[in-house]
C-alpha cells in the first residue's frame, strides 16, 4: 500500500513529465540495440525442418542422362522462341507441353498501371497425379524473362524438361502444374489470381484448366543462353508482397537439399559471400529487413504468398561449377519432399528473419525491437496528454508556506494565470504575509485539509480543433496516395517534384494560416502532436505484427517526431523544422534513390506496379501513417516560427 | 463412332442375355490413347430370389447376402474409386458413369422400412456391416452424410412394391482404397482370384493405375413383375493401365532415363548434336501382353462359367481390325470377331494359362472413342478462411442436342451454401438453365446439405453453375488428425436424364472431382499453452486465498508481551500443555 501511495504522491511530482523524453529515447535505444544483438549465436537459432512429413533429400534423383541431352535441345528451342510475338511462342510452348500428354492452357492478360500496358501471356500445363483426385496441386514455373530483365532460357527449359520427366512417375500424390510466364511478377500474379477467382475478368483471361487448392510454387531462374553456363550458387528469394514469407520449412527444405544432398551453396539477400560472420550475418538480416519493409514482390514466386501459398524462387548466381542437371535434381528433390505432405504447410515458423541459409531469429525474439520503437511513442503521446492538462509552468512548490520570490512569480505567470496573477497583485499589500498561495479548506469525515488552490484547478482540453486537424491531415494523405497510383509514366517525375516542394512548404503554410486567427493555442498544439503520435504509435504496433520491418523503418524515420516540440521562435526551433524536413516521406523517398544509384522514376512506377498489380500496402502506409504524422509534428513546430 | 457403336453393341449383347446363366465373367479391354489401356472386368451371378431366402447360397457370398436381408436391403450399390476419369483423352467412360463412383467410397441403397427412421436405422446396420466386411471405413457415413436423392437416382432392379423402400446415399470423398479393400471384393466371387479374368486383379497394378473403379450392385431381376425373380450381384473393376508403367518390373519400377540410343530424335533440328537430342513423338502403338501389363498371367477360364454361347467368351479386346493380336496359351481357345471386327472375344482355355500379344506397331487408323455426353469440372474459388464459392463447369460438346441433367451435391455442414447465390449462366442463351431445384438445408452437427438441381444445357454451350458458401468454425475435438490438410467435399453426381437414354436401367451418369475445403484450423498447441498459463494463474491465486484463509490473524496487542529466550520456552511449554490437555 505503501507504494502504491508513493507511486500515487509521484503523479503530482511534476519531475514525472521530465522523464517521457529520456524513456522514449532510452527505448529508441534498446529497439535499435536489440536488433544488433540478434545475429549472435545467443539470440538465433539454427534452421530445421519441422514438418517431419517433408523428408528432404531422403530420395535418390534421376534426372540425369539422356534428360540432359533433352534438356539441351529444349534450352534451343525456348532460345529460338523468346523474340516471337506472345501468340507464335505461346503455340510452340503448349507444343512442347502437350508432346508430354500433359493437358495444356493458356492466359491472356492486360494490365494498365500509370497508363502503362503490361501484357502478355501464360502458358501453364496441368500433370494430373495419376492417383491424385485433384484436390491438391504445387507449382513448379519459370518466366521468360527473370527479374533483373534477363531472358530465362535455361529456366524455361528446365521447366519443360521437368515437366516431361515428372509425367513417367506414377508416385504423384498431387497435381504439378508448369507454369511459364511472360514476365517475372505481373504474370504469376495474373495466374494466381485467376486462379482463385479473384482477377478482373475484363482485363485477365480466366483458366480453363484448373486443379486442387496449390500447396506450394517453386520459381525457377537460370538466365543461361543456349549454349549454357555453370553456376556457382543458388540464391533463394522467399520475399512475398507485403513482406508475407513463406513458411520456413520450405526455405529449409530447399537449402537442406541443394546444400545437404547436391552439394549446391546457397545464398539469400544478394549476399554473394557469406563467412558467416557477424557484419555479414547482420548485413544479410537488414538487407532482408530492408525487403521486406518495402513490401515489394522479388520474383514470380512472391505472388503466392499472399494467398498462403508457400512460394520462393530458386535464382542460379555466379561462376562456378554446378550444372543444370544439378538445378534439375534440385528441383526433382524438392518436389518430392513436397510431395509427401500431408497437410499445408504449418508446423514451422511464418515470421522469421534469416541470417544466413542456416540461421534464423523467430518472431518472439526479435518483435520487441519493433514494438518498442512504437511504444516510444506512445509514451511520448500520453505525456503529451498530462502536459496538455496541466497548467503551462506550474508552481514548483504549490503548497509550500514560504512566498515564492518575485522575479520567479512573475516569469512563471502566463497568459492562463491571468487571474491568478491579478488575485496575487491584490494581495500584494501585505508582503509579509506568509501564505503566498490561496488555500481551501475541506473538511471530510472529520479531517480537515488545507489545499492548494492550484491543485485543484482543472484546466479544460478543448479537443475538436485538434481532433479535427489530425483527423484532416490524414484524409489529406488520400490525395498524393490516389494521385501517384494514377498518374501517366511521363507525368511522374514532375508530380514528385512537385509533391515533393509542397510537402516542404504545407506545413509552414498551414502554421502561417492558422497563426493568424491565433490559434491552436499551446495547449491545443500540444494535442494536435499528441494525437498524431497516438495514431502513429498504435499504427506502427499494430503493423509490427504484420509486416515487422516496415513497422521498423517508419518507425525509426520518425522517431524524431517524439522529440520536437513547439519552441519559441529562433534557432533550436528552425533547426528542428530542418530536421524535419530531411525526414519527410518525399525527401526520404528522394534520397533513398539517390544512395542506392536507383531511378526515382523507376520506384514510382514499380510502386503503382505494386499497388495496381501485386495488392501492395506500402503506399497506404507511407501516405496514411507516415506523412500524416509527419505533417502533424512538423506544423506543431512551424507554429513555434510565427 | 464404330467403336462406341461396338460398345453400344456389345452392352446391349450383355443387358439381354441376363438371367439366362447363373454365373458370368468377362473383361474387356480397350487400348486408349497416349499409351493407356482400359480393362473392365464384369463378375455378375445369379440367385433365385426363392433359394435367397431360404439362404441358400450357391454363387451369391453368404456374407453378404445375410448382412443384406438383416439389413432388409432390396438395392444395393457401393463403389470404390480412385483416381479421375480423363474424359478429354480417354473418350466416354465405361458403362456410361453407371458403374463408377466418386472418389473415396459411395454406397447407396434401397432399403425396405415402414418408415423414415427406421430406414434409418437399418441404413446403420447395412453401414456398419459392410464396414467390417470390406475394411472401410464404411461405418463413418453417419447421419452428416447421408442424404435423400430425389431424382439422380432410380432402382435399377424390379421391386414388387416400391412405396415403402428408402433410397439412402453416402459418401466418404477421403477414404483411400487400396488392397485391404481388394482382397474382400475378390473372395466375393466363385472362383476367388484363383482362375477366370479375376486371376489378373492385382493389388499393385490395380492400385497402380491412372484411375480404377470397383463397384458391388446387387439387384432383383424378374423375368415378369414378381415371378422367376433372381436376386443378381454385379461386381465390376474399371481400371486405366498406363501401359509403359505397367510394364516396368516390380523390383525395378524407377523410370530411370532412357539411354540416348533408344530415343528417337529429331536430326531436322539445327541444333541437333550427339549431346542434343529433340526427342520425336513415335506415334506407335505400345507392345504389350497381359502378363506384363497385369503383373499375372491369366490362369485359363473359370469353371462356373457357361461352357457354350456368347456367354462363354470371358476375356474381350476392342479395338481396330486392323491391330495385331495373337494369342498365347497351351490349352484350347476360340477366338470370335464382332460388330464389324471391332471387338474379338476369346473363349479361355480350361485350367491353361493363356496370354495375348499385342506388338508395337504403327496404325493407319487412330483409335476411336466414344463422345462423352457431357464433360464437367468443378473447382473452390476465392481465399480466406471465412467464405468462399463453388464453380462448376459443365460443357456440352454435342452440336444438335440440348441435354437435361440431374446435378446432385451432397455437402457436409460445416460447408454452408447460401442458396440466393446460385447462379446458372450458360454461354450461349439467356435462358435459365435452371429448371427445377430441390434443397434441403444443413443442421449443425446434425445433417449435411442435400442440393438437387435439374438443369438443361443448349447445344456447344458451356454452363456455370456457381454459388457462396460459409465456412463453419469448427470445436476444436471436431478436427480430424490431419487437421491442416483440409477437409474433402464429395464429388457432385451428374445424372444425364435425356435427350441420350441407357439401353438398360443403370443410367448415365458422370462425377466431379472432389474439393479440398480450408477451414479455418487452430494451433493446436494452443490448448496446451492456456492450461499452462491458467493453471499458473490458478495456483498463484489459489496460494494466496489459501493463505488467508488458514492463516490465524491476532492483533499486535493480543500477542503476549513475552520476549526473549523465556518468552519461547514458555510459548513452547504452552503449546505442549494444550495438546495433552485436549488428549
Amino acid at each position: 500500500m505503501a507504494l502504491l501511495a508513493t507511486l500515487l504522491a509521484l503523479r503530482n511530482d511534476a519531475r514525472i513529465l521530465k522523464i517521457p523524453p529520456y524513456l522514449s529515447a532510452f527505448l529508441i535505444l534498446i529497439g535499435v540495440a536489440w536488433l544488433l544483438v540478434l545475429p549472435l549465436d545467443e539470440y538465433s537459432r539454427n534452421t530445421y525442418v519441422s514438418e517431419n512429413a517433408l523428408l528432404p533429400g531422403q530420395v535418390h534423383t534421376y534426372f540425369t542422362g539422356s534428360e540432359h541431352d533433352v534438356f539441351r535441345a529444349y534450352r534451343h528451342e525456348v532460345a529460338g522462341l523468346v523474340d516471337l510475338p506472345a501468340q507464335q511462342r505461346s503455340d510452340k510452348l503448349s507444343e512442347l507441353l502437350r508432346a508430354s500428354n500433359l493437358k495444356v492452357a493458356t492466359q491472356k492478360y492486360t494490365y494498365t498501371p500509370s497508363g502503362r500496358n503490361i501484357s502478355d501471356e501464360n502458358v501453364y500445363a496441368v500433370l494430373q497425379g495419376p492417383r491424385a483426385d485433384a484436390t491438391e496441386a504445387i507449382v513448379l514455373m519459370a518466366s521468360l524473362k527473370t527479374m533483373d530483365g534477363e531472358h530465362n532460357y535455361s529456366g524455361v527449359a528446365l521447366v519443360l524438361a521437368l515437366a516431361r520427366y515428372f509425367k513417367r512417375w506414377s508416385l504423384w500424390s498431387k497435381d504439378i502444374i508448369f507454369l511459364i510466364s511472360g514476365d517475372s511478377t505481373s504474370g504469376p500474379q495474373a495466374w494466381v489470381d485467376a486462379y482463385h477467382d479473384a482477377h478482373d475478368p475484363t482485363t485477365i483471361e480466366s483458366l480453363a484448366l484448373k486443379s486442387g487448392a496449390l500447396q506450394g510454387a517453386v520459381g525457377v531462374e537460370y538466365p543461361a543462353g543456349p549454349w549454357g553456363h555453370r553456376y556457382d550458387k543458388l540464391h533463394i528469394v522467399y520475399d512475398g508482397t507485403n513482406g508475407q514469407l513463406p513458411n520456413l520449412d520450405l526455405f529449409n527444405t530447399a537449402v537442406n537439399i541443394a546444400s545437404g544432398q547436391m552439394g549446391i551453396g546457397c545464398t539469400l539477400q544478394r549476399m554473394w559471400h557469406h563467412g558467416n560472420s557477424y557484419p555479414e550475418r547482420l548485413q544479410t538480416m537488414l538487407r532482408g529487413m530492408l525487403s521486406q519493409g518495402l513490401g515489394h514482390a522479388t520474383g514470380p514466386h512472391s505472388a503466392f504468398i499472399p494467398y498462403h501459398v508457400d512460394a520462393i524462387t530458386l535464382v542460379t548466381v555466379g561462376d562456378g561449377w554446378h550444372d543444370e542437371m544439378g538445378l534439375g535434381r534440385t528441383v526433382e528433390s524438392l518436389f518430392r519432399s513436397l510431395n509427401n505432405l500431408l497437410e499445408h504447410l504449418h508446423q514451422s515458423f511464418f515470421f522469421y528473419l534469416l541470417l544466413e541459409a542456416k540461421r534464423f531469429v523467430s518472431i518472439g525474439t526479435y518483435l520487441p525491437s519493433a514494438m518498442l520503437i512504437a511504444a516510444n511513442f506512445s509514451i511520448t503521446a500520453i505525456a503529451l496528454w498530462v502536459r496538455s492538462g496541466r497548467p503551462q509552468e506550474p508552481t514548483p512548490n504549490p503548497a509550500a508556506t514560504k512566498p515564492v520570490p518575485r522575479s520567479a512569480s512573475q516569469d512563471a505567470a502566463t497568459e492562463s494565470d491571468h487571474k491568478r496573477k491579478e488575485q496575487e497583485q491584490s494581495q500584494q499589500e501585505d508582503e509579509r504575509k506568509a501564505v503566498e498561495h490561496s488555500t481551501v479548506i475541506a473538511i471530510k469525515d472529520g479531517a480537515t485539509a488545507i489545499i492548494p488552490t492550484e491543485v485543484l484547478q482543472i484546466s479544460e482540453r478543448p479537443l475538436f480543433l485538434p481532433t479535427a486537424f489530425v483527423i484532416i491531415a490524414h484524409f489529406l494523405g488520400l490525395i498524393p496516395l490516389a494521385a501517384f497510383n494514377h498518374i501517366p509514366v511521363e507525368e511522374l517525375r514532375s508530380s514528385f517534384l512537385l509533391a515533393a516542394n509542397l510537402t516542404t512548404l504545407l506545413p509552414l503554410a498551414t502554421a502561417y494560416f492558422l497563426s493568424q486567427f491565433n490559434r491552436p493555442t499551446h495547449q491545443e498544439s500540444t494535442l494536435i502532436h499528441c494525437f498524431s503520435l497516438l495514431f502513429l504509435g498504435m499504427y506502427l504496433s499494430a503493423l509490427a505484427t504484420l509486416n515487422f520491418s516496415q513497422s521498423l523503418i517508419v518507425g525509426l524515420l520518425t522517431a524524431p517526431l517524439s522529440f520536437v516540440r513547439r519552441g519559441k521562435g529562433g534557432l533550436v526551433t528552425a533547426l528542428q523544422f530542418a530536421l524535419l524536413v530531411a525526414i519527410n516521406p518525399v525527401m526520404v523517398v528522394n534520397s533513398a534513390t539517390y544512395l542506392s544509384k536507383v531511378e526515382l522514376l523507376d520506384v514510382l512506377v514499380k510502386a503503382a506496379e505494386g499497388w495496381h498489380i501485386w495488392g501492395m500496402w506500402t503506399q497506404v502506409v507511407v501516405w496514411l501513417v507516415w506523412w500524416p504524422a509527419w505533417f502533424c509534428g512538423s506544423v506543431v513546430v512551424a507554429l513555434g516560427l510565427f | 463412332m464404330l467403336s462406341s457403336l461396338s460398345f453400344l453393341l456389345f452392352s446391349a449383347l450383355t443387358a439381354c442375355a441376363y438371367a439366362s446363366s447363373d454365373y458370368h465373367e468377362r473383361l474387356l479391354l480397350r487400348p486408349l490413347p497416349q499409351d493407356t489401356l482400359l480393362a473392365s472386368f464384369n463378375f455378375r451371378s445369379n440367385e433365385t430370389s426363392a433359394a435367397y431366402e431360404q439362404q441358400n447360397f450357391r454363387l451369391f457370398p453368404r456374407s453378404l447376402g445375410q448382412i443384406l436381408r438383416y439389413a432388409h436391403t432390396k438395392e444395393l450399390h457401393l463403389r470404390f474409386s480412385v483416381g479421375r476419369w480423363d474424359a478429354e483423352n480417354w473418350g466416354q467412360r465405361p458403362w456410361y458413369g453407371a458403374r463408377e463412383g466418386s472418389n473415396g467410397v459411395e454406397l447407396w441403397a434401397w432399403i425396405e422400412a415402414s418408415s423414415e427412421d427406421e430406414a434409418f436405422s437399418r441404413w446403420l446396420t447395412l453401414v456398419n456391416n459392410l464396414s467390417g466386411l470390406f475394411c472401410a471405413s464404411l461405418n463413418f457415413i453417419d447421419a452428416t452424410k447421408t442424404i435423400r436423392p430425389v431424382i439422380s437416382f432410380d432402382p435399377e432392379g424390379d421391386h414388387t412394391s416400391t412405396s415403402n423402400l428408402h433410397l439412402l446415399h453416402g459418401t466418404l470423398p477421403h477414404e483411400v482404397v487400396c488392397t485391404e479393400n481388394l482382397t474382400p471384393f475378390l473372395k466375393l466371387l466363385p472362383c476367388k482370384g484363383k482362375a477366370g479374368v479375376s486371376s489378373l486383379l492385382d493389388g499393385h497394378k490395380l492400385f497402380d493405375a491412372a484411375f480404377q473403379s470397383m463397384a458391388i450392385d446387387v439387384r432383383p431381376v424378374c423375368e415378369t413383375l414378381g415371378e422367376n425373380c433372381v436376386i443378381e450381384m454385379e461386381q465390376t473393376v474399371d481400371m486405366v493401365l498406363d501401359i509403359p508403367r505397367s510394364k516396368r518390373p516390380r523390383d525395378n519400377p524407377i523410370p530411370r532415363p532412357l539411354p540416348i540410343e533408344e530415343i528417337e530424335c529429331d536430326t531436322s533440328k539445327s541444333y541437333n548434336a550427339p549431346d542434343t537430342c529433340y526427342p520425336l513423338d513415335r506415334k506407335m502403338e505400345p507392345a504389350w501382353n497381359l502378363t506384363e501389363v497385369f503383373g499375372k498371367p491369366l490362369k485359363g477360364a473359370c469353371p462356373l462359367t457357361e461352357a457354350e454361347g456368347p456367354e462363354s467368351e470371358a476375356l474381350c479386346i476392342n479395338t481396330v481390325p486392323e491391330r495385331t493380336i495373337h494369342a498365347n496359351t497351351t490349352g484350347q481357345y476360340t477366338e470370335s470377331l464382332s460388330a464389324s471386327d471391332t471387338l474379338r472375344c476369346y473363349k479361355l482355355p480350361t485350367a491353361a494359362e493363356f496370354d495375348l500379344i499385342l506388338p508395337e506397331q504403327r496404325l493407319t487408323t487412330g483409335l476411336v472413342r466414344g463422345q462423352p455426353h457431357l464433360y464437367a469440372s468443378r473447382s473452390i474459388n476465392g481465399h480466406g478462411q471465412e467464405r468462399g464459392s463453388v464453380q462448376a463447369v459443365i460443357k456440352n460438346p454435342s452440336p444438335t442436342d440440348a441435354v437435361e441433367f440431374a446435378y446432385l451435391e451432397s455437402l457436409p455442414w460445416f460447408m454452408k451454401p447460401y442458396l440466393h447465390t446460385l447462379r446458372a449462366h450458360v454461354s450461349t442463351s439467356s435462358e435459365d438453365p435452371l429448371k427445377e431445384t430441390y434443397y434441403r438445408p444443413a443442421v449443425d452437427r446434425v445433417r449435411g446439405t442435400h442440393l438437387e438441381l435439374r438443369l438443361v444445357i443448349p447445344p456447344a454451350s458451356t454452363l456455370t453453375l456457381t454459388y457462396d458458401f460459409e465456412k463453419a468454425i469448427l470445436r476444436y475435438t471436431e478436427y480430424p488428425p490431419d487437421a491442416n490438410r483440409g477437409f474433402d467435399a464429395p464429388p457432385a453426381v451428374i445424372r444425364i436424364l435425356g435427350p441420350f437414354q441407357s439401353t438398360d436401367r443403370k443410367g448415365l451418369y458422370l462425377r466431379t472431382t472432389p474439393l479440398l475445403l480450408s477451414l479455418p484450423t487452430p494451433d493446436f498447441s494452443m490448448p496446451y499453452n492456456v492450461i499452462i498459463l491458467t493453471s499458473t494463474v490458478m495456483a498463484l491465486g489459489f496460494g494466496n486465498i489459501f493463505n488467508l484463509v488458514v492463516r490465524r490473524f491476532v492483533g499486535a496487542d493480543e500477542v503476549p508481551a513475552l520476549g526473549g529466550l523465556k518468552g519461547i520456552i514458555l510459548g513452547k511449554v504452552q503449546r505442549i500443555k494444550a495438546r495433552f490437555g485436549k488428549a
